[in-house]
């Protein structure tokens, strides 16, 4: 589709869209910056593009405050946690569907009824999932907070893998079979190695999905599981808003995401055109 | 999925050769493809499913949860029937119609303009750009809210800033209930947009080449191309977009909880806050529950609706 045109029209194209794409980006260099101006510094007009004096006041404040690295391990291993479980028990069902035709036509019904899960509106399940973890005592835990968000995150999981596995041609298997490998022998050899790359962009958009989930770490999580986003928003809740702290902890949460981001880029956008990041 | 799969027709073939090997088949083998699914039912009939129709029995009943005990006493269809004279979800869910269709609509102008776009350019170019425009759609809502918190600061937010540069006065932004929704609108925009870029851009690459050719031909201009040729190929693509950002876009909460908790007033009030607020802050869950589920019963037709016609195309 380039080409086609003369050079100035298509230069002038390329030009378009890099002012899109800084527009675009930023807010977000904005915010990071702010975390690290002083306070003096980002409250004046004009602001600076770039600060004259950096500080690490902010981050150092909000790194100091109790609890706060607590919330980021908590946000870590509950990430961790819903993303072993959603991709092992999401792989398991989507390898099952590209490759076994159930009795009546329950593959169908199957996907469909896990797409439909993914629409419930989430005040459907979080509370009877507060009621019900308060009395099974998961209310609070790492393992209950990982098992809500692989729930929230398995149909992505499912979709996603159900693409990649269905790309990989069923003669290779076969062949491994026919050569006298058992089925399990012909899973491990040839479909594990090709479905790696799947298997590791489907495990970052739910770890970051995870890791950015909000509503129901708020109500399911009090003090020992409290996710990072709460931390963020607990911030701005607080009576007087510090400004300088708030984007110091955005920034803490932005940029594992950011570096994950680029580096699974190609195959991320794979992912998010199947199923999209919840909660963005 | 249709017809045998690799591993019944090897048992198949088996089957000819050595009728043995199926006899010492494990019976759990033969079951096999059961197995693979069943631990993703059972996680969401534990997480999702139990939960949901839980809900519908409270729906219909006087919850009161206190120190882990749990009563639910039916009172029939007094929740539902409560639900029309509360002004407060009615306006709610006004509010999320009109949140729906503002910012889905401009989610998908915004993102198909930014997808012809970039279909044009170098494929250098479009890694990059690409690249770089799906930062936002990843970033967590809350720490974004946050950050644009600041940007719409009344006396030193850099939007002021830039709005005074060319003569606009101040504006209250969050702080006015006649702006505090459009503010926040903006922000979604800005962030979904480019989910909906992302679609686009998929769907445009994959578009067949001869229609292309043939409108060259007849000497078509590229407006007329983009409109009688790209618009009518991209439309399964035009509906899977409006089903999943629609069904998002209606769940909205997480912005409104972090930047205004519904406020000024309850200018930024959405179904899923509210539903939430009557939950936890007044902790009627009778209440909470059967507006949730006649949420859902919306949502579900909705999707339905939608899902249809992707099976049409």
């Amino acid at each position: 589709m380039v080409g086609e045109r003369s050079a100035p029209l298509v230069l002038s194209r390329h030009v378009l869209m890099l002012g899109v794409v800084l527009m675009v980006l930023a807010p977000v260099y904005w915010m990071l910056m702010i975390g690290l101006k002083t306070e003096s510094e980002f409250s004046q007009i004009p602001p600076t593009i770039w600060p004259q004096e950096f500080t690490l006041e902010w981050f150092e404040a909000v790194l100091g405050k109790r609890g706060f690295g607590e919330q980021i391990m908590n946000s870590v291993i509950i990430a961790v946690i819903a993303t072993s479980i959603a991709i092992t028990v999401g792989s398991l069902a989507a390898y099952g569907l590209s490759r076994f035709q159930l009795p009546w036509g329950l593959n169908y019904h199957i996907l469909f009824f896990i797409l439909t899960v993914r629409m419930f509106p989430q005040t459907v399940t979080v509370v009877p999932l507060f009621i019900f973890f308060t009395q099974v005592g998961l209310i609070d835990t790492h393992i209950g907070m990982g098992l809500v968000h692989s729930m929230l995150e398995l149909p992505l999981a499912v979709w996603m893998m159900l693409g990649f596995f269905r790309d990989i041609p069923r003669d290779l298997e076969e062949a491994a079979m026919v050569d006298g490998d058992h089925w399990l022998g012909a899973f491990r050899k040839v479909i594990v190695p090709l479905v790696r790359p799947g298997l590791a962009a489907t495990s970052i958009l739910v770890l970051i999905a995870s890791w950015n989930e909000f509503l129901f770490s708020l109500i399911l999580t009090r003090t020992e599981a409290q996710t990072l986003p709460i931390a963020v928003a607990n911030q701005v809740t607080q009576f007087d808003i510090l400004y300088g702290r708030m984007m110091a902890a955005s920034a803490i949460s932005i940029i594992p995401v950011l570096i994950f981001t680029l580096l699974v880029q190609r195959n991320l956008i794979r992912g998010l055109t199947l199923g999209g990041v919840s909660g963005a | 999925m249709a017809g045998g799969t690799a591993v019944l027709n090897v048992l198949r073939r088996r089957r000819g050769d050595d009728l043995q090997a199926i006899a010492k088949t494990p019976w759990w083998e033969a079951h096999l493809k059961y197995f693979f699914i069943a631990p993703s039912l059972a996680l969401l009939a534990v997480m999702a499913v139990f939960p949901a129709i839980m809900s519908w029995r409270m729906a219909f009943a006087r919850v009161t949860f206190k120190l882990g005990e749990l009563e639910i006493e039916p009172i029939g269809f007094a929740n539902f029937t409560k639900v029309f004279s509360d002004n407060l979800i009615i306006g709610s869910t006004i509010r999320t119609g009109v949140w729906v269709l503002v910012v889905v609509s401009a989610e998908i102008v915004v993102g198909l303009i930014i997808a012809f776009l970039m279909s044009k350019l170098h494929s250098r170019a479009r890694m990059v750009f690409t690249a770089a425009l799906i930062i936002p759609l990843v970033l967590p809502p809350v720490s974004v809210g946050a950050g644009w918190l600041v940007m719409m600061d009344v006396n030193f937010g850099v939007l002021n800033y830039l709005l005074s540069l060319v003569g606009i006065e101040q504006q209250l932004w969050l702080a006015d209930d006649r702006t505090a929704l459009p503010s926040i609108m903006l922000i979604d925009i800005w962030q979904s947009s480019m989910f909906v870029f992302i679609l686009m851009y998929a769907g445009i690459l994959s578009l067949p080449q001869d229609p292309y050719e043939a409108a060259a031909i007849d000497g078509a201009s590229p407006w007329q191309i983009f409109r009688d040729v790209t618009i009518p190929l991209l439309r399964p693509t035009f509906v899977v977009v409006l089903l999943l950002r629609t069904l998002d876009a209606a769940r909205i909460a997480d912005r409104m909880l972090v930047m205004t908790r519904g406020g000024p007033g309850s200018s930024t009030e959405t179904v899923t806050l509210s539903i939430y607020k009557y939950a936890f802050t007044h902790f009627n869950f009778g209440y909470a529950s059967a507006l949730s589920v006649m949420f859902q019963v919306v949502l579900i037709i909705l999707a339905t609706f939608y899902i249809r016609r992707i099976l049409q195309s």
